[in-house]
């Protein structure tokens, strides 16, 4: 099912700190586990994923290191630093206040009385 | 053909990106995204020549990506350490001006307008050198570590031979001094993957301004190198810059350290005016005009300093607190300014040089690394050394209280190293210890004539 990019670009960052607290991973790998995870609903372009990867880098959400990969290649590895864990929770509490509002006024399956 | 086309992506991505220091690493980057995504296609079924067009399509508008990505990266400085600096170079200047404005005459020689005066040139000239530090690029530390290293080596044995002698001491030779740990830096930067023998020759290293501090003489400053030096040389073993088992590389530094720092203390302790003027300090005679009276001056100024309020009067004998522009300011801020002025400069100095070290420890590249370490470690030493001095544990002369104290030489070299510093913290993130560049790889020409072999570039490999 084709989604709304807008309801997609708030939340991005949260997905890929959500992503980096499983493990380090470098840019391609992100958008690939993101695709298969979300069921090919998320297929996020490269030219959104990397300003906003290098933008999280400067605020110290995340950081990189290289990392020898085959073909003489190096690969740029993320890891999600103690302030991208408090980012990431702050982005759940956030999300799931902003779901909830929604649930409530879709009358969804949370519907609050 | 096919590595045109990624070729042309990647120039237009890289040409939207303003500053040049960052295009090399995001290119690469996306560089890497574009084969992973080539080879994902290629896997599924695809040609080679599909998969790249495929993946280029996939990546969307390179100008689009170019332009979001320069909006990232843009040099900024670091405000936070710059505003620290400018504070306490304004905070120097107000004590400074306190001290013209209180006593009017320092020393035959010159007079306290004249001290002050100087001051504020000293910072304009230093200001200046901070400035075209932060713009220079601080691998030429790295590049030329030995031109460098002569060049201060030079400077220093000019001293030794024309320098002005006070107190049978060459004091010019302070200020290369001061320079030669991040020379030292660089040095050992150097010595990548040289294992037990770069150690040992940047142990050798280490010897070129310990003999010039021993030649001046200058206990201080030796005392300033070895720790400064020790620093930096543990810290890159710990890094694994030299390649060698961690333990064995700690020992390789600290025995032979250990035995030159017990053998020195046999030297002093056996023999010599040295043993005498330990023995003096350590008396505590506590007589305002006995031997020991510069320290009893220091502890006088500092039993009669109060928290808050102004110091007690000490009597007539007792209001001679010498060099109070230069070695001991600071006690003659306690006195006068109460203990709270003091916590409040530790304060500030604290703040500076802890954010160094954060940022320091931040550095991706080894070189960015060494070279923060080693200004702020510098920075640092100055302010131990000349601490413990105006609180009356003076083993050794003081140094400078960086920014504050009165010193033209000293404060233009020490903004010389913040702008240095600065200029690490700027554009260290985008700096490569590795000496190959992938990314640089598709500008080399097909074939090339290199020192008698053909060299042909098939993408990222090369066949000799």
């Amino acid at each position: 099912m084709a989604v709304d990019k807008n309801l997609l670009s708030g939340s991005t960052t949260m997905l890929l700190l959500k992503l980096l607290e499983r493990g380090d991973m470098y840019g391609y790998q992100m958008i690939a586990e993101l695709k298969n995870r979300s069921k090919n609903v998320f297929e996020l372009k490269a030219g959104t994923l990397y300003p906003l990867l290098h933008a999280m880098e400067k605020k110290g959400f995340v950081t990189s290191y290289d990392k020898a990969a085959d073909n003489n290649r190096v690969r740029k590895y993320y890891s999600i630093t103690k302030e991208g864990l408090q980012a990431l929770q702050d982005k759940k509490n956030e999300w799931n206040t902003y779901a909830s509002a929604i649930n409530r006024i879709l009358g969804g399956v949370n519907c609050a009385y | 053909m096919h590595t045109d086309k990624i070729s042309s992506f990647l120039k237009l991505v890289g040409e939207q990106i303003r500053w040049e220091k960052a295009q090399p690493i995001v290119v690469e980057e996306i560089q890497n995204h574009i084969e992973d995504l080539k080879n994902a296609l290629m896997d599924d079924g695809l040609d080679e020549d599909k998969a790249i067009d495929q993946a280029i399509k996939e990546m969307g508008d390179p100008v689009v990506i170019g332009e979001q990505l320069n909006r990232v990266h843009k040099p900024k400085p670091d405000w936070a350490m710059l505003i620290l600096i400018c504070g306490i170079l304004l905070l120097g200047l107000a004590i400074q001006y306190y001290c013209y404005y209180t006593r009017s005459s320092i020393s035959d020689s010159m007079s306290a307008l004249s001290i002050f005066q100087k001051h504020i040139l000293s910072i304009v000239v230093g200001m200046i050198l901070l400035i075209v530090a932060y713009f220079i690029d601080f691998t030429i530390v790295g590049k030329y570590p030995k031109t460098i290293f002569i060049i201060l080596y030079i400077v220093c044995i000019y001293y030794i031979l024309n320098g002005n002698l006070i107190n049978g001491q060459v004091q010019d030779t302070i200020y290369p001094l001061l320079l030669f740990p991040t020379a030292f830096a660089g040095f050992v930067y150097s010595m990548r993957n040289k294992g037990y023998i770069g150690i040992i020759i940047c142990g050798i290293g280490f010897l070129l301004p310990a003999s010039i501090a021993l030649l001046s003489p200058n206990m201080t400053m030796l005392f300033f190198l070895c720790i400064s030096c020790l620093i930096i040389l543990t810290s890159s073993v710990t890094k694994g810059w030299f390649e060698v088992s961690k333990l064995s590389g700690l020992l390789i530094i600290y025995v032979p350290t250990a035995f030159t720092f017990i053998a020195m203390l046999y030297g002093i302790v056996s023999s010599g005016w040295r043993r005498e003027s330990i023995s003096v300090f350590l008396s505590n005679d506590n007589i305002v005009t006995g031997a020991n009276w510069l320290t009893t001056q220091i502890q006088l100024h500092l039993s009669h300093a109060k928290l808050i309020g102004i110091g007690s009067p000490i009597d007539a004998v007792g209001q001679t607190l010498p060099a109070i522009h230069t070695h001991h300011l600071l006690t003659y801020i306690i006195y006068n300014f109460r203990w709270i002025a003091f916590a409040g400069i530790i304060l500030l100095f604290s703040t500076l040089i802890i954010r160094g070290i954060i940022l320091s420890r931040r550095q991706k590249s080894i070189l960015g690394y060494l070279i923060s370490l080693s200004v702020i470690t510098t920075f640092t030493m100055q302010c131990i050394i000349y601490i413990s001095v105006n609180l009356g544990f003076a083993f050794f002369s003081p140094l400078s209280l960086p920014l504050i104290s009165f010193g033209r030489k000293y404060l233009v070299v020490n903004l010389f190293l913040l702008g240095l510093l600065l200029s690490v913290f700027r554009t260290g993130d985008y700096m490569r210890d590795s000496k190959t560049k992938i990314a640089s790889n598709q500008l080399l020409p097909f074939i090339q004539y290199k020192e008698g072999t053909i060299h042909i570039n098939l993408k990222s490999k090369t066949i000799k």
